[in-house]
């Protein structure tokens, strides 16, 4: 009996040593798609997902509220207004609308965040690769370009929204988080050139991708594209020339990075068409990811598609949206008589009146006439699974070949240099369509992009850089709406300093 | 009881000998149900109705011991003739037994603050989940229901809010732990009793996961004695309580017109009054008979060696919104046993199991549709079912309807398709026929099995070992339809998923007890080890384009589905590890001079690398002043304790890997136009090796007293402080990915609770009185360095800014807005609320419009104008039971409430215009003089006049509410005996039957993740029902 005793009291004694003895008890490790900072991005797969992840942020509809970039430039310009639901829909595109955006209230949080989610990105990359064991030293050469393009591109959002932001092109360390001091407008645009001058001479950079598995990939021609675009936002009208006429090549025919003006305008914007030969840099959305509202933050899908259909729709073709940048009767008014007039605005008012039992709601700052080139269309919306609202699969197109060409015929108008050429350029832009050609003059190039590139998200830059927001824009306060404010978020305990007006 | 079973050591004696007698109170009324013991022996038995008893006894035995819950122990000499026994009442509870963490205390010598509800406190009231056990019965608890859907979870707070992250307290069921998300597998009849530690001193045994408070659950235990076989049931019907005021159709076509032309807008509605009073959309989802069932079979006995308890539960209830859609079922198993094997080793068993199965309408609190809120903003103009042929051409064909089929009644006439409101505010007679047949479910089995050996005396040792086995999931089916032209479908689906978890615990303690004259010591000490998610996964799959259309028919899946029409997924479950050690002594000198002290060392796998061990101490000190010899005999005080602690607890409820950067996916981007939609990862945030627990440091002060030889007064007061609440270090965005999560903020928590009992029998009714009242302040100290409050807060729909907001100097989720200054009677009023320069401070507004206090007096109103206008939690909570029993009959009332706390009535959806009012909207300003409160209709709504949360939203939240009130009656025991049964009590039982408040919503009992916010709250049914007793 007491030996007994004695051997279960030992046992019971022996029993808390084996709760503590095992040292790694606690240790626990992610599990699944999961894994660690420190030892991730060590082979081509894990770098190749840090690359899509650079491009991620390109196509950005939501963070902490909708902010696709594009719906919220329509906003911005004359060609459409803010709409939704009531005034107050989205509080945060109104304030754009009508420029009352202060510190407290704007899209700038979003719009600045994911720039630079896609800087960091790239810096990442930038930095990891080199520590890649099994990648060619092409595809690292072309990843290398691709993040500089990439991150070329953030920074041009940037300068331009806020004209005065952090360079930052290497992983911050920690202890330098709070002590970053903005850039000169003109820093930026130096690193802008580099970079995308750095992709351009990089011989791993494809001038062109095949259209079907890697269409949406940087390529010299976007690079270039987008070097000419910054060029003429600088004023460098020669520099910016040169550059478009590589991307342009001969007015009308097949440039030698293989673009062309397509010959039906009303086929650029179909779903059905991406990648097309007009189409230089194309930021991709899809249905596959079959999204509903759990995917906020990260939609894969067009939701300005959705956003900017008429509400509650009962009628032929198009899809029920949530009736945002409802076009202006400024912009119909320009464009009633122009041969784009029907690819570019839905009237929605004709085509209710024509249906039986037709009828939409008429939300804020109705005019009856909506974007189409966005529009939610039925044959369009996905039935793959998810939120057919959420994952319309229809691609910005960033830059396209007619911008281009209108964008080097305007460097040529004003650095006075081979007006012949600016001709032709514009004469194609406008033969397309079916119209004759006339004179260019600067006026004649600016009227032109109204109507060729309407609610494409270029109007209010153009506005900006042409000076003629003020005249053009109610609410606008010239030497302070050029730009948004600096997020209040950036402001506290940083070193950055608020824009002029705000 | 279990104590004299251990004491019950004795050799059985060849020759016994009988005793009988009868056992009464103070006046002479037998006392049921008192046990028997052979002092020093293992024989026993319990006293019937009457308080008879009759034992068989060894011959050698002397005397007898007489206990009853409420009244002091008593020793009997056996005599040979019946035995008058009278047992006095215990009027101070103190000789009660307490269960504190890994033991039990004599509650005379407790030092710390625990709350203790037992059983008898809750007898046969409708109580659903272990939450409504507490609500009213146990000071410093706070809880509110997060809605009244069956089944539903209540947020439940000890001492307030101790984080801003998370403050759900620790569970602990017959000593190992439960997580909070499976709690409901217990059945409330088999808690014997629940204790909720609510100081740091009484807590900090539990270290690292203690810091919002243990709640302490033990289940029911066997009695040796004669086999006990119980049935304790009720049937019943619930019903709403209230029914909001809507506008009919009428009125409400008249208010739009109004609130059309305002904002220059033509007439809406032609000829309101043709519209009569239309459809009234809440009539249609209210039941008012629906069901509520709970039976229970319990079983229970045992012997000297061995005792056992055994039950089997069955409840059911049906929803009182959308009954078709809100349903639950529970059936419940249990079975406790302890088995003696020898004096010094024992051994044994506490099993529960359940199953669930739960029906949801989806959306219980929210603005986003679903039949409640849909009921609200739906217009009255619309019918609830379409039966012109005519219209249904017109307008219900599939033309009309995206090409998707309308949903449509059992005649197949369809639902009526408002075209006035839209949204996801749909017709919910077909919402609720798209969900029929979705359900969750879940089978839990929780159990434990020791082992105690006690190889000297006053040392114990014992091993713990318990699981946690669960498994749930859900099927749900989406048809193609057509609600409305925002809400539709067009592939149809059925999902089910499959989850599992599985968690582990593994405790071992040792404990000594020893007495030197009056010294009384007790030393703990143990280790345990906890595997949270272990081998716990989840999985789920998606049918898509079925040939089937309804749940039924999708269920059994007999049919074809091509293979890139099924979508599945699934994960693990990431595992949360604790490890620990802990001691804890205790010592008293006589009963008088109390001390106890705990340290207790935690690590858990949720803490960064640089600090994976935490310690908690506490220690806490008694003094039980009415022992003194100088404490004079009175009538006044008879009992006086003094106690106070302090100590240290954490919360390890801090999420997994936030203390490293993980690389996490979702960052993904297409390619190509064959849509390569691409996987990218990328780091979630900076890592912070430094993290750490939150810590809680609570003092506590409090006395406990009997008085006036029938009250008994428990008082404490409390300063709990919260430092290092984990906070994402915000970073600059241009750092270009998420910061770090630091420990940061801090918070208070102060307050005191009363608790006091009376209990007397005057001329046979026997009184019992039990209330308790807590108040709190809470108070958000420290943000992060410059950070005056947190950024975000809660969100309704298209309101300009957050209505809450978390702010140094304020409660937690305070309520952030304007203030109104009244409305603009005419344009004089407009045009002389002028700025100091003589600006017109509401240039845009127009008379009816509210008039803004200009806080910051900068003569225009915008955010900065906005100050705290509310408190969502309340100051004061409290609760009171009254019971009294005369002859055979019962009567007991348990009353409940809140005050001091306010609520965000937001029931109207913003950003649709149309949607239909309250009639409150009734009384809104028309003209110079109509209101000063509710401002003019208008759709644009210039003035934010309802887009800005402002003190227009708020309304008082104080409530008083008759929980249950029950009458019961038992028959002679003469009568039953005949028919062998031991007892037979029937009851009829009203519940929530007045709620006393001026809250012009459903329900001011608004707890869940929408804390005090009415966004169409699906409120707590008003139930009858009727029971049975029967103990045979």
């Amino acid at each position: 009996m007491k030996k007994s005793i004695k051997y279960i009291a030992l046992c019971f004694a022996a029993l808390p040593l084996l709760n503590s003895c095992k040292k790694d008890f606690l240790d626990v490790n992610p599990t699944g798609e999961t894994s660690l900072e420190s030892n991730y991005y060590k082979n081509a797969a894990e770098i190749f997902k840090g690359v899509v992840a650079a491009y991620d942020p390109l196509g950005s509809e939501t963070g902490g509220t909708y902010s696709s970039k594009l719906g919220l430039l329509n906003t911005a310009s004359d060609d459409c207004g803010v709409g939704g639901g009531s005034a107050t829909d989205q509080a945060s595109w109104a304030v754009w609308d009508n420029f009352t955006i202060s510190v407290g209230q704007g899209p700038q949080g979003d719009l600045w965040g994911r720039n630079y989610t896609g800087i960091y990105r790239a810096n990442l990359i930038l930095n990891k690769v080199d520590g890649v064991t099994d990648l060619s030293s092409a595809m690292k050469g072309r990843y290398i370009a691709e993040m500089k393009v990439l991150r070329a591109y953030y920074y041009f959002d940037l300068v331009r929204l806020f004209k005065n932001v952090p360079l930052i092109t290497a992983p911050i360390p920690t202890a330098d988080i709070f002590n970053l001091a903005q850039a000169k407008p003109e820093a930026i645009y130096a690193q802008i050139e580099k970079d995308l001058q750095e992709a351009i001479a990089e011989a791993n950079l494809p001038a062109t991708v095949p259209a079907s598995t890697e269409g949406g990939r940087m390529t010299k021609g976007t690079a270039k594209a987008l070097l000419g675009k910054v060029f003429l936002y600088e004023k460098k009208w020669a520099e910016a020339a040169g550059q478009l006429a590589d991307v342009n090549g001969t007015p009308g025919g097949t440039s030698a990075y293989g673009y062309k003006l397509l010959s039906n305008f009303g086929d650029i914007f179909k779903p059905t068409n991406k990648f097309n030969s007009e189409s230089i840099f194309e930021i991709v959305h899809t249905a596959q990811a079959r999204q509903d509202w759990g995917g906020w933050g990260a939609f894969e899908g067009n939701v300005m598609v959705q956003m900017v259909g008429p509400r509650n729709y009962g009628g032929p073709t198009y899809v029920t949206g949530w009736g945002f940048c409802p076009i202006t009767m400024d912009l119909v008014n320009v464009i009633k008589n122009d041969p784009r007039y029907p690819y570019t605005i839905a009237n929605v008012d004709s085509i209710v009146a024509a249906t039986a039992g037709g009828a939409y709601e008429k939300g804020y700052q109705n005019t009856g006439y909506f974007i189409e080139k966005y529009a939610p269309k039925l044959q369009y919306r996905s039935s793959l699974g998810g939120l057919g609202d959420l994952n319309y699969p229809y691609d910005y197109i960033e830059i396209r070949l007619a911008d281009t060409y209108l964008m080097e015929a305007e460097a040529l108008t004003q650095s006075n240099a081979n007006a012949g050429r600016a001709k032709q350029l514009m004469d194609a832009v406008r033969a397309r369509v079916g119209l004759p050609g006339v004179p260019v003059t600067l006026q004649s190039i600016y009227n032109e992009r109204r109507l060729e590139l309407a609610t494409e998200g270029h109007r209010f830059f153009d506005l900006i850089r042409t000076n003629t927001a003020a005249a053009a824009l109610t609410g606008f306060t010239a030497g302070k709406n050029e730009v948004l404010p600096i997020p209040l978020s950036e402001i506290n305990n940083t070193k950055l300093v608020q824009n002029a007006g705000y | 009881m279990l104590c004299f079973a251990f004491f019950a050591m004795a050799t059985i004696m060849a020759q016994n000998q009988n005793v009988t007698g009868k056992v009464t109170d103070e006046k002479g009324a037998g006392i049921p149900k008192a046990s028997i013991i052979v002092k020093g022996g293992k024989t026993g038995t319990s006293t019937d109705e009457n308080g008879m008893f009759n034992l068989s006894v060894p011959g050698a035995a002397k005397s007898i011991l007489i206990s009853s819950q409420g009244y002091i122990v008593k020793e009997v000499a056996i005599t040979g003739v019946p035995l008058n026994i009278t047992l006095t009442t215990s009027v101070s509870s103190m000789e009660e037994v307490v269960v504190v963490g890994y033991g039990t205390q004599k509650k005379s010598v407790v030092t710390g603050a625990i709350s203790s509800v037992k059983a008898s406190d809750i007898d046969n009231q409708p109580i659903v989940r272990i939450e409504q056990f507490l609500q009213g019965r146990a000071s410093g608890v706070t809880i509110a229901a997060s809605s009244g859907q069956p089944g539903a979870s209540s947020t439940l707070r000890i001492r307030g809010t101790t984080s801003i992250n998370n403050s759900d307290p620790l569970y602990v069921v017959d000593g190992i732990p439960v997580d909070i998300g499976g709690i409901d597998y217990l059945n409330p009849n088999d808690i014997e009793s629940i204790e909720v530690l609510k100081d740091a001193a009484s807590a900090a045994i539990y270290g690292a996961r203690a810091a919002s408070g243990v709640i302490l659950v033990t289940t029911k235990k066997g009695k040796a004695g004669k086999t006990m076989l119980s049935y304790n049931g009720y049937y019943g019907t619930q019903a709403p309580s209230k029914k909001l005021d809507l506008l009919n159709a009428t009125e409400y076509a008249t208010l739009q017109n109004e609130a059309s032309l305002a904002s220059g807008g033509g007439i809406k509605f032609a000829n309101p009054s043709a519209l009569g009073k239309g459809t009234d959309w809440q009539a249609l989802i209210f039941n008012n008979s629906a069901k509520i069932q709970d039976h229970e079979i319990s079983i229970s006995g045992g012997n000297d060696k061995s005792t056992f308890y055994t039950s089997f539960g069955l409840f059911s209830q049906e929803g009182i919104v959308a009954s078709d859609i809100s349903d639950y079922k529970r059936f419940n198993f249990r079975f406790n046993g302890i088995h003696k094997i020898n004096k010094w080793f024992s051994l044994g068993t506490n099993i529960g199991y359940s199953h669930i199965k739960s029906l949801g309408i989806g959306n219980t609190n929210s603005e986003y549709g679903g039949p409640l809120s849909s009921a609200i903003n739906l217009d009255p103009i619309t019918q609830s079912i379409i039966t012109d042929p005519s219209i249904i051409a017109s307008s219900y064909g599939l033309g009309s309807t995206g090409g998707l089929p309308a949903v449509t009644d059992g005649m197949g006439n369809p639902y009526g398709i408002s075209k006035i409101v839209g949204q996801e505010m749909a017709n919910p007679l077909a919402y609720i026929k798209n969900r029929i047949g979705n359900y969750g479910w879940s089978d839990n089995l929780v159990g434990n099995a020791f082992v105690e050996i006690e190889p000297v005396k006053g040392l114990k040792i014992r091993s713990n070992l318990g699981a946690k086995i669960a498994f749930w999931g859900n099927e749900s089916f989406s048809p193609t339809f057509y609600l409305n032209a925002s809400t539709s479908n067009d592939v149809n689906s059925f999902y089910t998923e499959n989850d599992r978890g599985l968690n582990y615990t593994w405790e071992n303690t040792a404990s000594y007890t020893r007495n030197i004259a009056a010294h009384h010591f007790t030393a703990l000490v143990g280790t345990g080890a906890y595997l949270d998610n272990y081998l716990s996964r989840r999985s789920g799959v998606t049918y898509r384009k079925l040939s089937v259309n309804t749940f039924e028919e999708a269920k059994s899946m007999n049919f074809a589905v091509l293979p890139a029409n099924v979508l599945g997924w699934g994960g693990d479950y990431t595992q949360h590890k604790v490890s620990s050690v802990y001691g804890r002594l205790t010592y008293d000198y006589a009963e008088k001079y109390l001390f106890t002290g705990i340290m207790r060392r935690d690590g858990s796998s949720r803490f960064g690398s640089n600090n994976k061990y935490g310690y908690f101490p506490s220690g806490s000190v008694g003094w039980v002043a009415s022992k003194e010899n100088f404490w004079p005999e009175n009538k006044v005080v008879s009992f006086f304790k003094l106690r106070g602690s302090y100590g240290v607890t954490g919360n390890d409820n801090i999420g997994d890997f936030q203390y490293v950067s993980t690389i996490t996916g979702g960052k993904n981007y297409t390619f190509g136009a064959t849509d390569l939609y691409t996987i990218g990862n990328s780091p979630s945030g900076l890592a912070n090796p430094d993290l750490k627990w939150e810590q809680t440091s609570q003092t506590d002060i409090g006395f406990e007293a009997s008085m006036f030889k029938n009250w008994t007064v428990s008082f404490d007061w409390y300063q709990k402080k919260t430092t290092g609440m984990l906070r994402v270090v915000d970073v600059p965005l241009y750092v270009g990915v998420g910061g770090y999560t630091g420990n940061v903020c801090s918070m208070d928590n102060t307050g005191f609770e009363l608790e006091l009992g009376f209990h007397k029998t005057i001329s046979n009714v026997k009184l019992e009185l039990k209330g308790n009242v807590s108040h709190l302040k809470n108070n958000v100290s420290f943000l992060g360095k410059g950070i005056e409050f947190l950024g975000g807060g809660a969100s309704l729909q298209s309101t300009q800014y957050p209505l809450s907001r978390i702010a140094i100097g304020h409660p937690i989720g305070a309520f952030y807005g304007f203030e109104r200054l009244g409305i603009f009677q005419n344009q004089g009023e407009v045009d002389s609320y002028v700025s100091k320069a003589g600006a017109k401070i509401q240039p845009v507004a127009k008379p009816g419009d509210i008039k803004w206090a200009d806080l910051n007096a900068d003569g225009t109103i915008n955010a900065d104008d906005r100050t705290f206008i509310g408190d969502p939690t309340p100051d004061w909570s409290y609760g009171f039971t009254a019971s009294a029993a005369l002859k055979g009959f019962d009567l007991v009332v348990f009353g409940q409430g809140v005050a001091g706390n306010d609520i965000f009535n937001g029931l109207r959806r913003l950003d649709i215009a149309n949607a239909n009012w309250t009639t409150k909207a009734l009384n809104r300003w028309t003209g110079a003089g109509t209101s000063n409160d509710f401002p003019r209709l208008t759709n644009d709504d210039p003035n934010h006049n309802y887009s800005n949360p402002s003190t227009f939203y708020l309304e008082k939240g104080d409530y008083f509410r008759i929980k249950v009130l029950q009458l019961g009656y038992t028959l002679p025991f003469a009568l039953t005996n005949k028919v062998l049964v031991q007892k037979v009590r029937v009851y009829v039982s009203g519940n929530n039957l007045l709620t006393l408040t001026n809250y012009s919503g459903y329900d001011p009992e608004i707890g869940g993740s929408s804390y005090g916010i009415d966004r169409g709250y699906y409120p707590q049914a008003r139930s009858f029902t009727a029971g049975l007793n029967l103990t045979f």
